[in-house]
């Protein structure tokens, strides 16, 4: 995968990789359009997911081959780059909520790290005792470990802990690892303090089973906080024609502006699981954030609707 | 007999085996692992040392292994404990630096009897004796509401206008730099035997001395540690990593040599003269006091307040001069001096001269009585100079230089290592004071947000924030000398005439007052 494959419109290179063209979908997604069941066979460097699994493969493709440049300042994840401070603000803002004891360290998981932007920083937070980061990426995971070697802080025993894996596949892990082990928790599987979705659900397929099955991974009165992009023509004009299109910060082809979440769609989706808690400030937080060229990323109230936005929301249990 | 047939034994051992059966550490890594410090400062003068108290106070940064690294005995940095003497090493402390020292704790460790703050600025041409005065009033920015408010005392209407007065701060605060690093260094050793039980994160390595500054050797493995982009100092007790490695270290910086930054600029044909100087009238705590500076076409000289009847000069001009002034004696040295701001610059240039058969006291005696004072511009209460501080005379070449960038990775530089301007506005420190404060405000809030220190998404947002306004005053501050470095013409004609009108506008010179005073 070159770089000059991903110059091309999206449509263009999904021909040449045999997908089936995205359907039309309804504003409001609550269904997908694909089954991965019915995707011919390709080639690639990793084999076929098994059919439940969140993996989708073109991503996977384009994201390898990202992989080299992402701790690239001036590459193509320096807008990640430039985001990253404001996901620790978001983060200390939803723990603000109920502020862990000091001395109680937080064990964090992150998925779909990528390159080990986010890893890497939560990692180094005196507050956290260790951090775990997935992607199915395995260019991607290459990356991160060579670049934590850099920081004898990262190197470190048990703080920082990167697996190629999705995360249908570290349930069973985990399970397997815990079981042996006699971790707490339901049905015997790790859990984490806080768990980070940053700039992943919006390439995932099934969104909703895929947030679902992240749940049992988050310890009681635990946050799931993510990061995404509202489903809005100004965000398409944002982030597809200007960002992509018209002045290369991103590379083309990385985002696919019908799998953006509105926020209300997440929340709706928070409420109809039993043990998330979703009342405002307490168990659901959001924050809009807009990047303006040469200035940086800018939290602006209000932006959740039409742009870059957190999401965090609480699992309840332990008094919450 | 046993121990001699096992001692036997094992000589007849392979080297690497025998080596291991007898030391009692089995590390054997190759060459020693660098000792590995989060931030490492190279310089321990008032800058270097103002960052490093930073770093030790704030709370975010406290944590990070920091060492200090100088070749000087630091604990000797200390002033006398004479009155009567002061260091001819002083700076002129903006109110903004102050404030930075008191926030890091720093300021209530200096002997403020040593420290004079003044009050006003009297600045005046010595081609053309047009000149200004600065003073703390201008500051003030009183204007017709507040010229009535006064009319009517104890009113409600004059407590309203009181809030809009700004604080009376003064111009700026003469102080030894002797007496600025001595209570920096007592400031660390406080904070030190505060965390006396905590783990220990803050090595001063005074009396070392750099040897070289390379980077890292190659990593063995693919998942070995790996320091290759890691600045390694190899001091004379041993190799420090740095994650961050700070250049406080002077014009001359290794540290910038090593990241390869150019550092360009010129030098002024020109030496600094400093000396501690005896006035004629004994000033107490309470007095207001002036500080005076003369541009004369050979460069500035000023006469700074130090407390009781003492005075700083910093008297910039040519190489000749300097060297000359350094050989005169004492009496014709004051003599001089007092010259230097009361007579006519042809007159000054021809008592420094080579060919000059009189001594400057006599040539002083008899020229002040044909030069009346309103026509070169002194002003009314210039104090006479009395006698010069014996051993306080000393000079230095006077130059430009800034550096094209102030970060690199893991590279960052501040203070004089940075930038190194002519003395004629008391600038120098102060911009390296400022920088202290950026950079560590930068490092802090990279703690905050798991950035690693060394890394451009936290050393970026110091260069931006320093270099434009350095490079602002630099360039004003060049511009100035070069102006005033003029003798006679329309440019002499053009700054007085500028300097008059801007006399009258009190709010711009209360603006400018301002932004030299680097209030916010």
């Amino acid at each position: 995968m070159n770089s000059s494959l991903l110059r091309l419109p999206v449509g263009i290179r999904r021909l040449i990789l045999e997908q089936p063209p995205l359907t039309n979908v309804s504003p409001l997604r609550l269904t997908s359009a694909y089954i991965a069941s019915t995707a011919k066979p390709y080639t690639t460097t990793t084999s076929p997911p098994p059919p439940e699994s969140s993996v989708n493969h073109t991503e996977v493709s384009h994201f390898s081959a990202l992989a080299a440049s992402w701790w690239d300042p001036f590459g193509s994840s320096r807008l990640l780059h430039l985001m990253n401070p404001l996901r620790h603000d978001f983060l200390r803002r939803c723990l603000s909520v109920s502020p862990p004891d000091p001395a109680q360290k937080l064990d964090i998981l992150d998925i779909g790290c990528g390159g080990g932007i986010f890893a890497e920083s939560a990692a180094r937070l005196a507050m956290a005792r260790s951090v775990t980061a997935i992607d199915p990426t395995p260019e991607c995971i290459a990356v991160a470990k060579r670049h934590q070697r850099s920081d004898p802080l990262l190197m470190e025993a048990g703080r920082l802990n990167y697996l190629q894996t999705s995360i249908e596949e570290l349930y069973n892990r985990n399970t397997t690892i815990a079981n042996s082990a006699k971790a707490g928790g339901e049905g015997g599987i790790k859990q984490y303090d806080i768990i980070t979705l940053f700039e992943v659900i919006e390439h995932i397929r099934r969104p909703y089973p895929f947030l679902s099955s992240i749940l049992p991974h988050l310890k009681p009165g635990g946050w799931l906080i993510g990061s995404t992009i509202a489903r809005h023509p100004v965000s398409w004009f944002t982030t597809k024609f200007m960002a992509e299109d018209v002045l290369g910060l991103v590379p083309r082809g990385t985002h696919e502006w019908s799998q953006y979440l509105m926020p209300e769609e997440i929340r709706e989706w928070a409420r109809r699981e039993a043990d998330l808690n979703t009342s405002e400030g307490t168990g659901w937080r959001t924050m809009g954030v807009v990047y303006v060229p040469g200035l940086g990323w800018r939290e602006v109230r209000g932006s959740e609707g039409v742009g870059n936005y957190f999401f965090g929301v609480r699992k309840r249990g332990d008094g919450v | 007999m046993a121990s001699t047939a096992l001692f036997r034994r094992v000589l007849a051992l392979p080297p690497h085996l025998r080596r291991s059966v007898y030391s009692s550490t089995a590390t054997h890594t190759g060459a020693s692992q660098p000792d590995i410090y989060d931030v490492v400062c190279i310089g321990g003068g008032p800058v270097g040392l103002s960052f490093v108290s930073a770093l030790r106070s704030h709370p975010s940064t406290s944590a990070l292994r920091v060492a200090l690294i100088d070749s000087q005995d630091l604990s000797t940095a200390r002033t006398t404990k004479d009155t009567e003497t002061y260091s001819n090493r002083c700076s002129s402390i903006t109110p903004a630096s102050l404030r930075f020292l008191k926030q890091i704790g720093a300021w209530e460790h200096a002997k403020r009897g040593r420290t004079q703050p003044y009050h006003a600025m009297d600045v005046w041409d010595g081609v053309s004796g047009s000149k200004i005065h600065f003073d703390s009033v201008d500051q003030q920015q009183t204007g017709l509401l507040d010229a009535v408010a006064e009319m009517i005392p104890g009113s409600r209407f004059q407590a309203s206008r009181r809030k809009y007065q700004v604080e009376d701060v003064g111009v700026a605060t003469m102080c030894e730099n002797a007496n600025t690093t001595s209570a920096l260094l007592q400031r660390l050793h406080d904070l030190d035997e505060e965390r006396l039980n905590e783990r220990r994160v803050f090595d001063m390595l005074e009396k070392t001395r750099v040897e070289s500054i390379d980077l890292g050797p190659e990593s063995k493995d693919e998942k070995s540690l790996d320091l290759s982009q890691w600045p390694i100092v190899t001091t004379s007790h041993g190799k420090i990593a740095a994650r961050l490695l700070v250049g406080a270290d002077g014009a001359n910086s290794p540290v910038r040599q090593f990241a390869d930054i150019p550092s360009p600029g010129w030098d002024y044909n020109q030496h600094g003269v400093v000396a501690t100087l005896h006035v004629d009238r004994h000033h107490t705590v309470q007095d207001l006091r002036t500080a005076y500076q003369r541009f004369l076409p050979t460069g500035p000289v000023a006469l700074l307040p130090l407390p009781g009847n003492k005075a700083s000069l910093v008297w910039s001009t040519t190489p000749q001069h300097a060297a000359k002034l350094k050989t005169l004696s004492p009496p014709d040295f004051t003599a001089a001096v007092n010259a230097a701001f009361r007579l006519m610059p042809v007159d000054i240039s021809y008592m420094l001269s080579p060919t000059s058969t009189t001594t400057p006291t006599d040539e002083l005696a008899w020229r002040e009585t044909a030069t009346p004072a309103a026509s070169t511009g002194l002003p009314r209460n210039f104090p006479r100079i009395a006698s010069v501080q014996e051993g306080s005379i000393a000079s230095f070449p006077l130059r430009m230089r800034h550096a094209d960038t102030y970060t690199g990775h893991r590279i960052a530089l501040i203070g004089d290592a940075a930038h190194t301007i002519h003395p004629l506005a008391g600038q120098g420190l102060n911009l390296g004071l400022a920088d202290a404060e950026s950079l560590a405000k930068r490092i802090a809030y990279g703690v905050d947000h798991g950035m690693d220190v060394g890394s451009c998404w936290t050393l970026d947002g110091y260069n931006s924030d320093r270099w434009a306004k350095n490079n602002a005053v630099i360039g004003v501050v060049d511009k100035l000398s070069k102006v005033y470095g003029v003798g006679s013409g329309p440019v002499v004609w053009g700054r007085s005439a500028g300097v008059e009108v801007l006399e009258r506008l009190g709010t711009l010179k209360g603006w400018m007052m301002g932004a030299a005073a680097g209030v916010k």
